[in-house]
């Protein structure tokens, strides 16, 4: 049986997701705990910034998820009945589902986020260093991880920028194709300009950087991608070599003005028909946007870059009943799976097989003694009864004994086929 | 099974695959289903069984006439897209090609073959002219198709309003090139089917140039398309005005086509 209990970015506001995670170096000492606490055959921790959930497995199913939620909060020194509207408890088939969701990032708070599939990952790479993963959770990892890969490559789940300065990288890959060998000139040295630069650096473009008042910074941006520096005053030329421009300079007015690109462009000896791509992420803007109107400049401003990463993430919604089907029919298998490796049912049904072959094997003997008397009657039935007591008894020891050390699933499915069930 | 019969299911297959794409790309902007490979591949082999039998029964290339020469374009759009589909894995390529030929195969279906005893078709010219021709048209259908996916992406673009191409279609840049490349094959198809054309025109006529519209047609699209070629290659000029040029060209070339199957009824206009 497994069971999860948790919060994230659905039930519960950051401060408590905060309040209730769990450091990573502290995660080894509590799996011990929670597996100790809890009573539990396997345990796992996922704690990210938008999610807090405890993963057990247990032979005994009685109150599971109870007991996770249980510890979830003593461990954080809170009170149950102050966070049960914030916690969820699931068991069974619907803690697998939501396993399955997660990790495909179908749960997320940015829908087809990547990142979640490397932190669940991580998650139980860290319990199973504990020691602390059970077979059952072992099988619910290798099952949803491989869904959650199958959804991302078969559905459009992933695709398209939803972040600023992903987006801003995508549409230069939508003007420009490949990104190999095409200058970047970036007009001040501002944190978001920086990163949406160095994405654009390693597609393979390469990096000019102009410093504002001074170049200190200018140069130390510039090396860190790889690239040189300039002052602001070689605007002209510089944009005359550029393919793509990004402003996010501090500057009160306009950095960028119209006749500083006609000039750039007029100036580009062969390449005045190629496209410039002007990306203005200063607030208040850089750069003119009358700019817009001109041949061949596509000019995208912060608040563009955001429509087009809403529209984005529309289209990702489009693909996500395409995902959440594809990841339910994962989860199904899974569940159907481990139905038939349950030793429980195992032991009855063979316990039945038994019984009825015995039963049938005691009416042939009948027929042919004829009348007995009760004596000869309970004798033949105590003889029958203890053939099959004493077979059986070291199978059902052994299986009981698997049980409770977690077997292998391989073993289960062998002993069906030997046996014949 | 006749020639009319295997057109018939081709005309099926090509409707399944282009109308499974156009429903992919409204839906969920991903292209290709193994609906439409299947359909189409096995659509492209019927056709071409039809286009064979058709050339047994008419005794002539089946380029003759409204009927063949819409079955036979269709044939080679299909037949060009898939050889570029292979080469670039650009899925949209079908976006246009596909429904296209269905509407061809359409057209192919529902017009009479025309049945002619001319001995000028019996004339070695007509399978090399006309198979040049058709694979001419088709590269620069291709190259017209791609300029207009360059056209309305860079619209979306420069509007900062990413709509159905910004998602569907590939970067400027790659239609740009495919959009060139396309046109430099379909120049060189044309200008043999041109060359080979007026050969034929000498050999049954005693005349190079006749006079007709279409010839007049032919020369301006192969005119038109040598301004683009030559600017490409001189000034490195591409993208929006090169598709515009791609564009009339196209238009040239499908007055040609038009002028050749539709307005002309005589068979000496088919050369």
């Amino acid at each position: 049986m497994i069971a999860i209990a948790g919060v994230s970015h659905k039930t519960a506001d950051l401060p408590l997701r905060e309040a209730l995670a769990f450091p990573a170096d502290a995660l080894a000492s509590a799996l011990a705990r929670l597996r100790e606490e809890a009573g539990l055959g396997g345990a796992m921790i996922l704690s990210t910034c938008n999610r807090v959930e405890l993963y057990g497995q247990s032979d005994e199913a009685d109150r599971l998820e109870e007991r996770l939620a249980d510890f979830l909060c003593a461990f954080h020194g809170r009170p149950r009945s102050e966070l049960d509207a914030f916690v969820y408890r699931l068991s069974g088939a619907e803690a697998v589902r939501h396993a399955f969701r997660v990790a495909a990032s179908l749960d997320s708070m940015v829908l087809g986020e990547p990142q979640i599939l490397g932190q669940v990952k991580e998650a139980y790479r860290r319990a199973e260093e504990a020691g602390a993963l059970g077979s059952s959770l072992i099988a619910l990892r290798n099952r949803s991880l491989a869904a959650a890969k199958r959804a991302r490559s078969e559905t459009g789940i992933g695709n398209n920028a939803v972040s600023v300065s992903y987006v801003a990288v995508e549409l230069a890959r939508k003007i420009f194709g490949a990104l190999r060998d095409r200058n970047v000139l970036l007009v001040g040295t501002g944190k978001m300009s920086g990163l949406a630069a160095r994405h654009l650096v390693h597609g393979g473009a390469r990096a000019t950087v102009l410093g504002m008042r001074t170049l200190d910074h200018a140069v130390a941006l510039a090396s860190a991608l790889g690239g040189r520096a300039a002052p602001l005053s070689a605007l002209r030329e510089e944009m005359a070599a550029a393919d793509i421009v990004i402003s996010g300079t501090g500057a009160p007015g306009l950095v960028i003005h119209r006749q500083d690109v006609e000039a750039a462009r007029a100036t580009r000896g062969g390449r005045h028909h190629r496209p410039l791509f002007l990306i203005d992420i200063a607030v208040p803007r850089d750069v003119e946007p009358s700019v817009a109107r001109l041949d061949g400049v596509f000019l995208y401003d912060l608040d563009d870059l955001r429509t087009v990463a809403d529209a984005n993430m529309r289209e990702r919604r489009k693909e996500a009943a395409a995902a959440e089907a594809l990841v339910e029919r994962e989860a199904r298998e899974f569940l159907e799976w481990q139905k038939s490796l349950d030793v429980v049912p195992l032991l009855k049904e063979l316990r039945q097989r038994a019984e009825d072959i015995r039963r049938a094997e005691l009416d042939k003997a009948r027929r042919r003694l004829g009348p007995l008397t009760p004596e000869q009657e309970q004798a033949l039935e105590a003889a029958t009864e203890a053939i099959v007591q004493k077979l059986m008894h070291a199978p059902t020891v052994q299986l009981k004994e698997m049980v409770k050390n977690g077997h292998p699933p391989e073993h289960i499915s062998l002993l069906r086929k030997l046996l014949g069930l | 099974m006749s020639a009319h019969h295997y057109l018939l299911v081709t005309l099926g297959l090509y409707a399944v695959g282009a109308f499974d794409m156009l429903a992919q790309a409204i839906m969920r902007r991903r292209l290709l289903t193994s609906w439409t490979v299947t359909a189409t591949l096995v659509g492209f082999a019927l056709h071409t069984a039809s286009l064979s039998q058709r050339w047994r029964d008419a005794g002539h290339f089946p380029a003759v006439g409204l009927h063949d020469s819409a079955s036979i374009l269709a044939w080679a759009i299909v037949l060009v897209s898939l050889v570029v589909y292979v080469r670039t894995r650009v899925e949209a390529l079908g976006l246009a090609a596909y429904p296209v030929a269905f509407g061809l195969v359409l057209i192919a279906n529902l017009t009479p073959a025309s049945e002619s005893g001319d001995p000028m078709l019996q004339s070695l010219f007509l399978p090399i002219h006309a198979a040049l021709a058709f694979f001419g048209y088709a590269a620069l259908f291709l190259a017209f198709t791609m300029g207009v996916a360059y056209l309305v992406q860079e619209r979306e673009l420069k509007g900062r309003s990413p709509r159905a191409f910004y998602y569907l279609v590939p970067s400027l840049e790659r239609c740009d090139t495919i959009s060139g490349r396309s046109v430099a094959v379909g120049f060189g198809f044309l200008t043999l089917a041109i060359a080979t054309g007026m050969l034929w025109s000498q050999s049954a006529h005693g005349r190079y140039w006749t006079g007709d519209a279409k010839e007049w047609a032919a020369l301006a699209g192969w005119l038109l398309y040598v301004v683009l070629l030559v600017a490409r290659r001189r000034t490195g000029w591409g993208g929006r005005r090169a598709a515009l040029l791609g564009i009339a060209g196209f238009a040239a070339v499908v007055f040609t086509f038009v002028w050749m199957t539709v307005v002309s009824t005589s068979v000496g206009a088919a050369q």
